[in-house]
């Protein structure tokens, strides 16, 4: 069985390969952290392709179904732990950290080379006739829920453990239990305030928005109807400009009918 | 046919020709008149809130649910090859699984009791 | 539980060498030909989308009693495709603080990825084109449900960025709901299709349509369809759980500061989906172009052959559009901790027993819990199958009890027991609640006591 790629597969590679680089360039150059985590994605679902191509379905499709929601994760770990706008700092907090990084990376490189150079493949099976005779998916099942049972048990106790340094790391108890839609609308009724809710902010004839606050039966502004993070950050209106404004249609009107 | 992941890339042309061409001609065809209250955040009608230093961040409990789904998603990816392969597999896979999901299993009910899924 | 054991019968074995490769054959499919079906499935679905909405927005209309669309073209059709038009011809805006590149690349994601999922759609049978023999469905892998799910997951990307990129805070709470519902959901949803998977031994769709010439999966797998379907309505935001664009609440979610043609993407994005997931479920579980039952058995299978598959394809399809409208016109949207609730709570761990079950089903049907049958109409049933239902009738018994004397004696409790709650804060320290006392909520915060005069707003806002 040759080893040799194909036409289609070279021109493949050589068109996604360099997307895949530029992609895990991206990964460490990007400015802003959410665009160093698409490019993660995106040199995921490359080599997700790269697998297909070399006719690993299961594990092509695979890595695509996995990295694109562990890299959503990643992305919503970016929202939740670093901000929304967050970039970058250039700014050195660790004494020496570019040096010990820069020998360290090379040490790996140096050892990834030397280790990389001296092996020597078996003849490969052919994952072309395994997957005529016996089909890629089973043919994967029999590996993992044979020869690697061991491997696919211990990978249970993994995922435990990553469930418990979750919780350790985010969960926080409630002290008490919160109250919900009901118990407020039960406290509402009994304390025979505001049954019906608080009343909506102002819409007026040529204005409409929440932070104008409504107006009661006698015309005077009711501050009930704001949000209070508005009024916190000042930024409520006075509705005197739509009134009067209404004012004068009303009385447009008035004149034009008594014409 | 050869390989049979062309037809998806055929498909992937069609649909990215169609969206890059209609939004493009849309840029083109379109008009173009500069407001800067266009330009600003929508909000309801309310000046755009002032964004927090970095921009703000996301509640952390978040990330246990994320943290869950990664795990689930794992379990799930041993699923369907086991299922796919089940009856060439025997009762010992059989077994095997059922360890396997009861052992998962005991983490997500320990995040249920700790009250991790409560969503306040 | 004993019709499930009787139709579970009626599945053939599978093919015993193991093989879970596509069973269409496309050796007579040269390259033209696949372009030609990937033009007529792009056709097919950009058709089917503009057809949809005026279908949705007409049926809406009916249950609302009101008219709908009713001007452009014959009973208002060319309506969508004005619109279509009109946003065209709209201005593009783009916020200020708007990330430039993935602004535009979110839309192009969305529109670009739910084209993709439908290549795998087995649509009929095999017909004559042009002088070759070939299956009416574009490609198919040993994968293909898979890869369905794995383009879904790069679809929700165009979401989730859409929302980032817009630099404003409506789209931003819109996207990170989308992604929240898409993690809770997508899961239950890989779950449920894994009892499928059980039954037809493959996960190509044209192996699972072959496995149910004799008996559609919706029967055996019924409570992977009834989780599918829920679980199908939620990845799509679509009503009850289109909490991302929810516009009560987040104004229109993620595409709140999208206009022109950026937004019909969207758009156009969302009812595609809803397509490709009802395709799906079509496959999985009605049997895809198979004839409905009684339809099937006339003069030999004809109806079941060629081209008639893409009428009863398309009738199927239909079938979930008018159920997704449905829903709509009929439901109010859930709430958000509720949503989570259902999904966590209940869709991901019944969904997994689901499995287990189907599972040990599958294996007594085999023969591997023991041999030996009962029969019973003509039928044979394993004993360990027969012996399966009764575990599963009395485990639901005894947890059926437990739940209902448990639940008989905290409200006993509750009727009787001396409420002693401590307020943790009475001495000025928080203080934890001794054993036998609960306790209460600290009602008053310093700002309140301070101003007691102003009442609590959120307290009556509720």
């Amino acid at each position: 069985m040759s080893n040799a790629p194909g036409t289609g597969e070279a021109v493949l590679f050589w068109i996604l390969g360099p997307l895949a680089v530029l992609g895990s360039l991206g990964l460490i150059f990007a400015k802003k952290a959410v665009h160093a985590a698409l490019g993660m994605a995106l040199t995921m679902i490359i080599l997700g392709i790269f697998y297909i191509a070399q006719d690993a379905h299961f594990l092509g499709v695979i890595q695509v179904f996995v990295y694109t929601g562990a890299v959503m994760m990643l992305f919503l770990f970016v929202l939740m732990l670093v901000g929304v706008d967050s970039s970058d700092g250039l700014l050195e907090t660790l004494k020496g950290q570019r040096l010990a990084t820069a020998v360290l990376v090379l040490g790996l490189g140096g050892l990834l080379t030397a280790a990389l150079g001296s092996v020597t493949y078996p003849e490969p099976a052919g994952v072309k006739s395994i997957n005529e005779e016996t089909g890629n998916v089973s043919a994967m099942a029999e590996l993992i829920f044979g020869r690697y049972v061991w491997v696919f048990e211990v990978t249970s106790a993994l995922l435990i453990t990553a469930a418990l340094g979750a919780m350790v790391l985010a969960h926080r108890e409630r002290l008490g239990k919160g109250r919900n839609q009901r118990d407020w609308s039960k406290r509402r009724v009994l304390r025979g305030e505001y049954v019906a809710g608080l009343p909506a902010p102002g819409v007026y004839a040529r204005h409409n928005a929440v932070d104008t606050p409504a107006l009661l039966p006698d015309g005077t502004p009711t501050p009930l109807s704001v949000s209070r993070v508005l009024t916190a950050r000042d930024q409520v209106t006075t509705p005197e400009r739509y009134v009067e404004a209404e004012d004068r249609i009303a009385g447009q009107i008035e004149e034009d009918s008594s014409r | 046919m050869s390989n049979p992941y062309v037809p998806l890339f055929i498909l992937l042309a069609l649909g990215f020709g169609f969206a890059a061409l209609s939004v493009g001609t849309s840029l083109v065809v379109g008009p173009k008149r500069y407001n800067r209250a266009k330009a600003e955040a929508y909000e309801c009608g309310i000046q755009p809130s002032p964004r927090a230093e970095g921009g703000g961040r996301v509640p952390i409990k978040y990330f246990l649910t994320a943290m869950l789904f990664i795990i689930f998603d794992i379990e799930s990816i041993f699923l369907f090859p086991f299922a796919v392969a089940f009856d060439q597999l025997g009762l010992f896979a059989l077994v095997e699984m059922v360890l396997f999901i009861i052992t998962v299993f005991v983490a997500y009910a320990y995040v249920w009791k700790r009250g991790g899924l409560e969503w306040d | 539980m004993s019709a499930l054991l009787t139709v579970a019968h009626g599945i053939p074995a599978l093919l015993a060498e193991g093989k879970d490769n596509p069973s269409a054959d496309f050796s007579d499919t040269p390259l033209w030909i696949t372009v030609i079906k990937a033009l007529f499935i792009f056709v097919y679905l950009l058709v089917s989308t503009l057809i949809v909405i005026w279908f949705e927005r007409r049926v809406i209309g009916r249950m609302q009693q009101r008219p709908g669309p009713n001007r452009n073209g014959p009973f208002g059709l060319l309506q969508s495709l004005a619109d279509g038009m009109k946003s065209m011809l709209k201005e593009d805006v783009r916020p200020k603080a708007a990330d430039a590149l993935v602004f535009t690349i979110a839309p192009l994601i969305t529109a670009t990825m739910c084209f993709i999922a439908f290549a795998i759609m087995p649509m009929g049978g095999e017909v004559n084109l042009f002088g070759h023999r070939t299956p009416l469905q574009l490609t198919d892998t040993p994968v293909a449900v898979l890869l369905v799910l794995a383009i879904a997951g790069v679809g929700i990307y165009g979401i989730v960025l859409a929302g980032w990129s817009s630099g404003s805070t409506y789209p931003l709470l819109g996207g990170l709901r989308a992604s929240a519902q898409m993690i809770s959901y997508e899961i239950a949803m890989g779950l449920s299709l894994v009892a499928v998977f059980l039954y037809s031994g493959s996960m190509s769709t044209s192996q699972i349509i072959g496995a149910q010439k004799n008996l559609w999966f919706i029967v055996p797998a019924f409570f992977s369809f009834f989780v599918y379907v829920i679980t199908m309505t939620g990845e799509t935001n679509r009503l009850p759980f289109d909490l991302a664009e929810g516009e009560g609440e987040i104004v229109g979610g993620y595409f709140t500061e999208y206009s022109g043609m950026r937004f019909a993407m969207f758009f156009l994005g969302e009812y595609i989906n809803m397509f490709t997931v009802a395709a799906l479920a079509t496959t999985m579980f009605l049997g895809g172009p198979l004839a409905p039952p009684g339809i099937a058995a006339i003069n030999d299978g004809m109806f079941n052959e060629g081209w008639w598959g893409l009428l009863w394809f398309t009738i199927k399809l239909w079938l979930f559009m008018f159920m997704f409208v449905w829903l709509r016109g009929s439901l109010p949207r859930v709430r958000y901790d509720q949503f989570m609730k259902f999904g966590w709570k209940f869709l991901i761990p019944a969904t997994l027993v689901w499995v287990v079950l189907v599972a040990f089903f599958r294996g007594a049907q085999n023969g591997w819990l023991g041999e030996g049958g009962v029969n019973f109409f003509g039928r044979t049933f394993p004993v360990a199958s027969l012996a399966l239902v009764g575990v599963v009738a009395v485990g639901a018994l005894i947890v059926g009890w437990w739940w209902d004397s448990r639940a008989a004696a905290k409200e006993a409790a509750a009727a009787d027991a001396p409420q002693s709650s401590i307020d943790p804060f009475a001495g000025g320290h928080p203080v934890p609640p001794l054993p036998g006392q609960t306790l209460a909520e600290p009602t008053r915060t310093a700002a309140a006591i301070r101003s007691e005069a102003v009442t609590d707003k959120e307290a009556i806002r509720g």
